[in-house]
């Protein structure tokens, strides 16, 4: 089958670890050329020595939330790939706490992370998008923005957010051929999902909000990225794909 | 028997319908196609065919108990049943639209009948099979008139909107078989009806779409093809628009 991607020109954020590695490694699969801007890139740029992709992965040390380090980060990212067709904001934090017990900064990065970090990146790859003819962002939000979960009103506000103004930006976007989409996975089995829950029990009990009863895979809400990236979706812009195995019913 | 996955399609022989069949076929699945329209569905599977895919036809209204149960003694028979279920048979009786207050309900029952009962007879019947596989696909063709309300087709809108509440239920009730089950609504799609409108009323129909153009039937093959394929493993329960912005869900 012919790959979707070919030649294409896409940055992920969030890049180096979970859903976003699986995304770079996808759409390299599929013949594009990526840059990554991520926080930690070490573990990826051992990925890339060991398998010679250094023609086709450019890793750009960034940190979402500080908005010099995006402009640049993004430039640099258009300069190397020579252009960009396509953005996937897969950067993103988590934040599980009683609301009263919140502590006030950490709000303010989740918001900052979440959703002014990814919108920023819109914001400073919008030129490089407005010069392409296959233009598309996918925003990865979460079922969370969609029917909230307990004890994570930051999160879940931040990824409402970002739908929110993945549609707006659709709108304003629709004209120039810029397709703004959102896919909003469920739990996935993430080594940082993992971390945080280690207990088998609490596993099973978040596993059973989801109709199909299993956590998602990295691969499953990668698919939906590309799928969103490719023509295939063309005509599809606005949406909030959920990939979740039956949670949010969207 | 061919080991390939199997896909039935309703409505088939022109436009979404179409496009899913040539989609499929050429992602490698055998297809069972109905249609009531018997030359169009026959020039269909001869085109399937010269480029080397298999299709079975059956002609026939999809409301018909009789040709219901040819099209699931042929999937029984000649096949392993249906792994893949494409309900995109439906009418929307445009010629007919009328505010809802001066609508006559014999057209209400023609349209749910047609866009709504269907879909829940040959699933009902189609399901059983996939549950004893473990596996299946079902796609229920909406329309974003469920989401947008538009004037004068109340009873149209009613179906399509059926069909999400419907696709919800079973989505809960078949994931742990690994059966998804998920909605797609199509916004304005060129197709042959768009050949008898005045172009000032496309021209209106665009100026509502971000994309300012109207869709072809592929595009909504695509995501079809895509749902059925084992990439979307994970996606059950949802309500997906093909409509250029038109309505955001």
């Amino acid at each position: 089958m012919a790959k979707r991607l070919t030649n294409r020109k896409i940055l992920i954020t969030g890049g180096g670890a979970g859903i976003g590695r699986e995304c770079v490694n996808q759409c390299i699969d599929e013949g594009a050329t990526v840059a990554v801007l991520d926080q930690d890139i070490d573990d990826l740029k051992g990925a890339i020595e060991n398998n010679s992709l250094a023609n086709s992965i450019v890793p750009i040390k960034v940190e979402i939330s500080n908005s010099e380090q995006v402009a640049m980060g993004v430039e640099q990212a258009a300069l190397k790939l020579k252009g960009l067709d396509g953005v996937v904001n897969s950067a993103g934090i988590d934040l599980f706490t009683s609301f009263d017990e919140m502590n006030w900064d950490d709000w303010n990065l989740i918001l900052a992370v979440n959703l002014s970090g990814a919108m920023h990146v819109c914001y400073q790859a919008l030129p490089y998008l407005s010069s392409s003819i296959h233009s598309s962002i996918v925003n990865i939000s979460s079922g969370a923005g969609l029917l909230p979960i307990p004890d994570r009103v930051a999160y879940c506000a931040s990824k409402a957010g970002l739908v929110m103004a993945t549609k707006a930006l659709a709108l304003d976007l629709g004209n120039r051929s810029i397709r703004v989409n959102a896919v909003c996975p469920g739990a996935v089995d993430t080594g940082l999902f993992r971390r945080h829950l280690s207990d088998q029990g609490q596993v099973r009990n978040i596993a059973a909000r989801y109709a199909m009863n299993r956590l998602g895979t990295v691969s499953e809400i990668a698919a939906a990225v590309i799928f969103l990236l490719s023509d295939e979706a063309s005509l599809i812009t606005g949406t909030a794909l959920a990939v979740d195995g039956g949670r949010t019913f969207h | 028997m061919s080991q390939n996955k199997v896909a039935l399609v309703t409505g088939s022989a022109n436009g979404i319908g179409k496009a899913c069949a040539l989609n499929l076929a050429r992602s490698g699945l055998d297809l069972i196609l109905v249609d009531v329209e018997k030359d169009t569905l026959h020039a269909l599977c001869e085109n399937i065919t010269s480029e080397g895919f298999s299709a079975t036809t059956i002609s026939g209204d999809c409301r018909d108990t009789n040709v219901l149960d040819e099209v699931f003694n042929i999937a029984e028979q000649e096949f392993d049943g249906v792994d893949i279920l494409v309900n995109n048979v439906g009418r929307s009786a445009r010629e007919l639209a009328s505010a809802f207050v001066e609508s006559r309900p014999e057209t209400w029952v023609s349209v749910l009948e047609v866009s709504l009962i269907t879909t829940l007879q040959i699933t009902h019947r189609a399901v059983p099979k996939m549950m004893n596989k473990g596996w299946g696909r079902i796609i229920n063709i909406s329309s974003d008139a469920a989401l947008v309300g538009d004037a004068g087709l109340a009873d149209y809108a009613a179906a399509k909107s059926g069909l999400l509440g419907f696709t919800r239920v079973l989505a809960r009730e078949l994931a742990l078989h690994d059966i998804t089950v998920n909605a797609i609504c199509p916004g304005a799609i060129r197709t042959r009806a768009h050949d008898h409108l005045d172009p000032s009323i496309l021209e209106r129909v665009k100026a509502e779409i971000p994309m300012n153009r109207v869709g072809e039937p592929e595009d909504v093959a695509n995501l079809v093809t895509f749902l059925s394929s084992d990439k979307a493993n994970y996606i059950t329960g949802q309500t997906i628009a093909v409509n250029g912005g038109r309505h955001m869900t």
